[in-house]
């Protein structure tokens, strides 16, 4: 509801109006898989610096045509973030500035819902772009994908129920192999995959047990 | 950050690491990935496909009717017939929650006309795609030489003369021992005498014949460990200009390596072999040709030699073996009444590693119980010397009813055809492929002509002989896999020979009666069958490439089963340990048999048994 009154306030007050197709529904069936990589987790201070995105149509996810671009942000990363993404100065600076990639993205999302691994984060960080840009947020819908994991092996646990649902756990849990992480492209299509499988089992009413343990590899350098 | 297109497709998996880079780039580029959820129909026999897929995750079933065939897993790919043929051969079906990258069907027909070794895996003769893959092999000649042990060259033996032994003694002895190098004991010393050193004793310096070889010879031995690789003895050679080096082993002298083995192992020495039989004296000899011949196997396999070539060659010398040994170890009355036969796959000439002794002796008349009872000791102890395994129907000469006058045989034969039990049309079959080596050949074929008189046109009796294919069915190949392995136990395995070569062996052996053709390999029977209009050219064709595929793949596992010292398990192939590729083409190979076997069984009206 708040969000619907939200849109509607975005939708009448939207800056430039060529950007309505946000606002219009997606073709059916397609949602669009985001994520970003960013100098670190604080939306308010940090930045995007490598942004990717996938449609899956149907059941098929769309590899073939991504949306991938490399921002060049306007602080330098930091060390930190340097060791999470292997994204250095000098790669970023050979990036684009958003305000020339941000028209691109926002085609390419369209109406889709939008689908992520902690999907909100990487809107927030987004939406701090687009507000200044097209005086508006992303009226998306999001689809968490871990929502969706929680859902199918966690829903109607006991309580005291150890969760998990670290990224290379449910990848593992669903059996899906794990590409290098931290490569926004990479997480998008791993994203992309959990969707497609998880979805059908949600359509499908199976369920993940619970008592099947996951093993994980400790990660390294992350 | 780098340009990575996709990380997670991997090159390395044939038939891809066949593509350049660039194709690769170009491939990455094109790539989708679909999801299949459990029961979901992903390609349907019959069927054209616009995309090839390859696992990611997750099974996909192989099925033809109610029949599963395969399952397959992760990196896998299917259906190349469906891409590129316009027909899926089978029901491809997930079995799990399944991702498969697709390739669009435009981009594969792409790679197959600018990249023949990509092309390759999409033939649709199981026969061209098992000769381009034995292609890649043969590139391995020369270096697996290089490699081998020195004692896995052919080699002279080591004679030992003393010094004072005269030039002409010498040059006797090498004679009569055939070689052309001595080791020469002179008191704590060990010297060299050569051939050469000999003439040039005599020629150029005229010493008289009676000097001592000591004289002669000379004492700066160079010499090998018989563990050594041959490219160690080749640079000893190289650094002391000599082509001839003495071989050690623990310490002592063993034989001599002269450059003509080394050339022998790089050429296969199969022309050296048949010289070795024939001068053979005893059965020592002998079985030191037996265990060439075994050698050479694996030799001309290594070198990419193609097992029906190799097949042909290996018979061909085990042939020579066994008439030599049967000149050998033949009573006259035998010699000349009798005449030997070799059998089963031996007789076929598709024996490449041996397995069984499968032979019998026929006589025109009977001869002295002495002489029989002592032939039959004789000749299969001898083979079980030499290594050859007795046979467990016990199809030798050692038994009676396998060395028996020609009357008494024809009898049998009668006894075996109305009999109707397994056993009995098992004899049957081992006995349609003899083939005579030595002695008088006439018998056996008069045999046979018995044989084929007794069962031609008896619609009943074929059945029967024929219902036997029905023995073994085809395995579910993968099916037992994936269950066994979603318990963790054991993996997936095939038996080749009860799954591939036997039915297609029995089913043209079946035809080859019914039809009176005499010829013995399977594939000379499938070429008279086509003649004669019983199988259609381009089956018959298939049905030969599948068995030389079954044969490739027994070979394989033989040769790997001899350096694990596993005998018994030497015609199972583990499907985790074999490539991409080859469960392919295996999977090819058993649909051919498949067919093979609804031939026969509607031929035969098998369905009444």
């Amino acid at each position: 509801m708040m969000r619907w009154l939200r849109n509607m306030f975005y939708r009448v007050s939207l800056g430039d109006h060529s950007y309505r197709f946000l606002f219009e529904p997606g073709p059916p069936d397609e949602i669009v898989v985001l994520d970003c990589e960013t100098t670190g987790l604080n939306p308010r201070t940090d930045e995007v610096i490598a942004i990717a995105a996938l449609i899956v149509r149907g059941q098929r996810i769309m590899m073939s045509t991504p949306f991938r671009a490399v921002i060049r942000p306007d602080k330098d990363p930091t060390s930190t973030s340097i060791k999470v993404h292997r994204l250095r100065a000098q790669d970023v600076a050979v990036g684009r500035a958003m305000h020339e990639v941000l028209p691109e993205l926002l085609r390419f999302i369209g109406g889709r819902p939008i689908v992520g691994y902690y999907v909100d984060f990487d809107i927030r960080m987004l939406d701090k772009y687009i507000l200044r840009y097209i005086e508006a947020k992303l009226p998306n819908r999001r689809i968490e994908v871990s929502s969706m994991y929680y859902a199918l092996k966690y829903g109607g646990a006991p309580p005291g129920t150890v969760l998990d649902l670290r990224f290379a756990s449910i990848l593992a849990d669903l059996g899906i192999p794990s590409l290098e992480q931290h490569d926004a492209f990479n997480d998008t299509l791993m994203t992309a995959m959990m969707y497609v499988q998880l979805q059908d089992m949600q359509k499908r009413g199976t369920r993940l047990s619970r008592t099947r343990i996951v093993h994980q590899v400790a990660p390294i350098g992350a | 950050m780098p340009s990575q297109s996709m990380q997670g497709f991997d090159t390395a998996n044939p038939p891809f690491d066949r593509l350049a880079h660039q194709e690769v780039e170009e491939l990455r580029a094109v790539l989708d990935i679909g999801y299949f959820s459990p029961d979901e129909m992903i390609v349907r026999q019959g069927h054209a496909s616009d995309l090839l897929h390859i696992v990611i995750k997750g099974a996909v079933e192989v099925r033809d009717g109610n029949t599963l065939l395969a399952v397959l897993g992760p990196k896998d790919s299917f259906d190349s017939r469906a891409v590129v043929h316009g027909a899926a051969g089978e029901d491809f079906v997930a079995v799990e929650e399944t991702l498969c990258y697709l390739i669009p069907r435009n981009v594969v027909l792409d790679l197959i006309r600018h990249n023949a070794a990509f092309a390759a895996f999409f033939y649709a003769d199981v026969s061209r795609k098992l000769d381009a893959f034995a292609q890649q092999r043969k590139t391995e000649g020369v270096e697996s030489v290089l490699r081998a042990r020195i004692r896995e060259a052919r080699q002279g033996g080591a004679v030992f003369v003393d010094g004072a032994t005269t030039i002409e003694q010498a040059g006797h002895c090498m004679k009569d021992n055939d070689i052309n190098a001595l080791f020469v004991r002179d008191g704590q010393r060990v010297g060299v005498v050569t051939g050469m050193n000999l003439s040039k004793a005599v020629v150029l310096r005229r010493l008289a014949l009676d000097t001592p070889v000591r004289e002669v010879c000379h004492f700066d031995v160079v010499s090998v460990d018989g563990s050594d690789f041959i490219f160690d003895a080749l640079l000893l050679m190289t650094k002391h200009n000599k082509r001839r080096l003495a071989i050690r082993s623990d310490g002592d002298y063993v034989g001599f390596l002269e450059d003509i083995d080394i050339l022998g192992l790089l050429a296969g020495n199969s022309q050296l072999i048949p010289g070795r039989i024939d001068r053979a004296r005893n059965l020592d000899d002998l079985a030191g040709a037996a265990r060439d011949i075994q050698g050479q196997v694996e030799r001309l396999h290594r070198q990419g030699l193609k097992v029906d070539l190799i097949a042909e060659i290996t018979s061909d010398l085990n042939r020579r073996l066994f008439r030599k040994l049967f000149e050998m170890v033949a009573p006259l009355a035998i010699r000349q009444d009798g005449c030997l036969l070799l059998m089963g796959s031996e007789g076929r000439g598709e024996q490449t590693v041996r397995t069984d002794q499968d032979n019998a002796l026929l006589l025109a008349e009977e001869v002295p119980d002495g002489d029989l009872a002592q032939f039959r000791e004789a000749f299969s102890g001898a083979l079980d010397r030499f290594g050859f395994p007795p046979c467990p129907g016990n199809v030798m000469v050692r038994n009676p009813v396998w060395s028996q006058t020609l009357e008494g045989f024809i009898r049998q034969l009668k006894a075996w055809v109305f009999s109707r039990d397994a056993a009995a049309a098992m004899n049957i079959a081992i006995f349609f492929d003899a083939v005579a080596v030595a002695g008088n050949p006439d018998l056996v074929v008069r045999a046979k002509e018995a044989l084929i008189d007794l069962m031609r046109g008896e619609a009943a009796l074929l059945a029967h002989f024929a219902h036997l294919i029905e023995t073994f069915t085809t395995p579910n190949l993968g099916v037992l896999s994936t269950i066994m392995a979603s318990v963790g136990v054991g993996s997936g395995e095939i038996d080749l020979k009860r799954a591939g070569t036997f039915p297609i062996v029995h089913g043209v052996r079946t035809l080859a009666i019914d039809k009176g053709i005499l010829v013995n390999p399977t594939a000379a029977r499938i070429d008279a069958l086509v003649q004669i209009g019983s199988l259609d050219t381009r089956f018959g064709r298939e049905l030969t490439s599948a068995l030389h595929a079954f044969m490739e793949f027994r070979l394989r596992s033989q040769l790997r089963a001899l350096h694990r010292g596993t005998i018994g398990a030497e015609s199972v192939v583990r499907l985790d340990e074999i490539t991409t590729v080859d469960r392919d083409m295996l999977r090819d190979a058993l649909r051919v048999v498949r067919q093979f076997r609804e031939l026969v069984r509607n031929h035969y009206n098998l369905g009444a048994f």
